[in-house]
């Protein structure tokens, strides 16, 4: 599903990645961890081709990405749906209408608008708040809205960069847990993180950067910057 | 029915920035207008200018003012018999003299009048031909044809034409700026908005579309108010224009008719153009996809 060939990136000579080989399957949970600085938010940009590598290939679905002419990136990320640390949330709209607002930006008729938002409300368990608004939702219900907004449109890959950086250890364990549920429905998820407890508790893949190089990439492994695990 | 979808949702999100941007809108509306109000006049005056040029200029006759000393039938025939010359009509100055007391009353002088010849061409080509030639002979005291004047006319018309487009010029460049800002100040509101739109696929146009509808209704806008202007003043001022042409040239008020279409249309044109091209501008720059 995602796969990085001799990916090299830098940002004014300084590296931020170098010649990185990574390949994650189709509907598998993996984590990018690392110290900040590592290189995970390069590489999740370099995915939603935010930015292009200077070198090297990147195929997402078998589309390679360096190649994608900038008119069809709109094409690309309506088959990802991205999770952020800061949720990224519309303070003026309702829950509902901050989920509905891309559904209805992208052509959707309104029936479905709203079938589609509820069901995925219910998936993130916030279907209660539906007419609240951000500032009156937790962190944690905040990051809830935030997931299914990234899922409302059934994309087959989502990104989530720092998704528990703002929340308590227990919230940040449920977030991660709720996309682990989705992994299960056949969805790639890639989460970028530096929240350790977290990661050990899932004991689900995890590939550790540093210094924009892979340093560990371990099946059920635990939060290891050091390459011995 | 999904494009519609989306065409409608542009509209309704170009609808909540001009809402956005409040009294900004006038600003920016009011400048435009002004601009366009004066491309309007500019063009009316131009148009005016070139049809009163038009019908002098389709009058192809010569007048031809003889010394006293000359007789002016045996110079009609001489110049009667020049290439390109239709008709002379030969007017002693009797009988203009005549006429002259008959339609007002003028007091017992010395007739003043020289003898005239009229000169009819075939084609207007020959007036600036055949006047130097006729004006160089030895019996000819003064020659005029309407071309001269529709020559000045034309060189007036050029200059309020190129003047105006400088100014017209000078007034979209700073509407382009005011319109920049305006919109930017929404791009600026809308920043999260636009973020998240891009990063969750929406397409270009979705995102900066409202920002080039914005300007195209600025535009319209605009162009609405300079039209109606134009239309109140020439209501007013036709009727005021041809009364005063009818004591100065009366042959002439019937030719200067043309409709204001044309004008309007290039109002309407104009207006979007500018507006577009603001919101078009502004989105490319401040808006990164």
């Amino acid at each position: 599903m995602i796969l990085f060939q001799n990916v090299n990136k830098d940002y004014n000579g300084r590296p931020a990645l170098s010649n990185l080989n990574l390949h994650i399957g189709k509907g598998e949970f993996a984590f990018l961890v690392g110290p900040s600085g590592a290189g995970k938010s390069t590489m999740m940009r370099l995915l939603y081709r935010e930015e292009l590598p200077n070198s090297g290939q990147i195929f997402m679905g078998g589309v390679n990405l360096n190649k994608l002419p900038t008119y069809q990136v709109p094409r690309l990320r309506r088959r990802l749906g991205i999770i952020f640390q800061d949720y990224k949330l519309l303070p003026k709209q309702t829950v509902f209408n901050n989920v509905a607002y891309v559904l209805r930006a992208l052509g959707v008729d309104e029936k479905n608008v709203e079938k589609r938002v509820i069901s995925a409300l219910s998936v993130v368990n916030i279907e209660s708040k539906k007419n609240a608004y951000p500032t009156e939702l937790s962190g944690g219900e905040q990051q809830r809205v935030g997931i299914a907004r990234a899922i409302v449109n059934g994309p087959p890959v989502l990104l989530a960069d720092e998704p528990t950086g703002n929340l308590d250890p227990t919230t940040s364990l449920e977030i991660v847990q709720l996309l682990a549920e989705i992994s299960q429905r056949g969805t790639t998820v890639l989460i970028a993180t530096h929240d350790e407890p977290i990661v050990n508790a899932l004991r689900k893949r995890v590939i550790a950067l540093n210094a924009g190089q892979i340093v560990t990439d371990v099946d059920s492994g635990v939060y290891e910057l050091k390459g011995n695990s | 029915m999904r494009i519609f979808r989306i065409i409608y949702r542009v509209v309704v999100e170009s609808l909540i920035g001009l809402k956005q941007s409040g009294w900004s809108n006038w600003f920016v509306i009011s400048i435009l207008a002004t601009a366009l109000i004066l491309f309007g006049f500019i063009m009316q005056v131009t148009l005016t200018l070139k049809t009163l040029v038009n019908s002098w200029g389709s009058q192809l006759e010569i007048s031809v003012y003889l010394k006293d000393s000359c007789k002016p039938y045996p110079e009609a025939q001489k110049i009667g018999a020049m290439k390109g010359v239709e008709q002379v009509l030969v007017i002693p100055k009797e009988e203009a003299w005549q006429k002259m007391r008959k339609s007002f009353s003028v007091a017992y002088v010395d007739n003043p009048l020289p003898n005239t010849l009229h000169i009819k061409l075939k084609s207007p080509t020959y007036v600036e031909q055949l006047a130097p030639i006729i004006k160089a002979m030895q019996e000819v005291e003064n020659v005029r044809y309407p071309l001269k004047v529709a020559r000045i006319i034309n060189q007036i018309r050029r200059f309020v034409e190129i003047g105006g487009l400088f100014v017209m010029l000078a007034m979209s460049a700073a509407t382009l700026i005011v319109i920049g800002n305006t919109i930017q100040l929404v791009i600026q509101s809308k920043q999260r908005e636009i973020e998240i739109l891009s990063l969750m696929g929406v397409s270009h146009f979705y995102i900066k579309g409202p920002f080039i509808l914005q300007g195209i209704l600025y535009g319209t806008s605009s162009a609405l108010i300079a039209s109606g202007l134009i239309a109140i003043v020439n209501l007013n001022c036709e009727k005021y224009v041809k009364l005063q042409l009818a004591y100065l040239a009366p042959s002439l008020t019937n030719n200067l008719e043309f409709g204001l279409t044309p004008i309007y249309l290039m109002l309407f044109g104009l207006g979007i153009a500018v507006g577009a091209t603001g919101g078009a501008i502004t989105s490319g720059r401040f808006i990164k996809l």
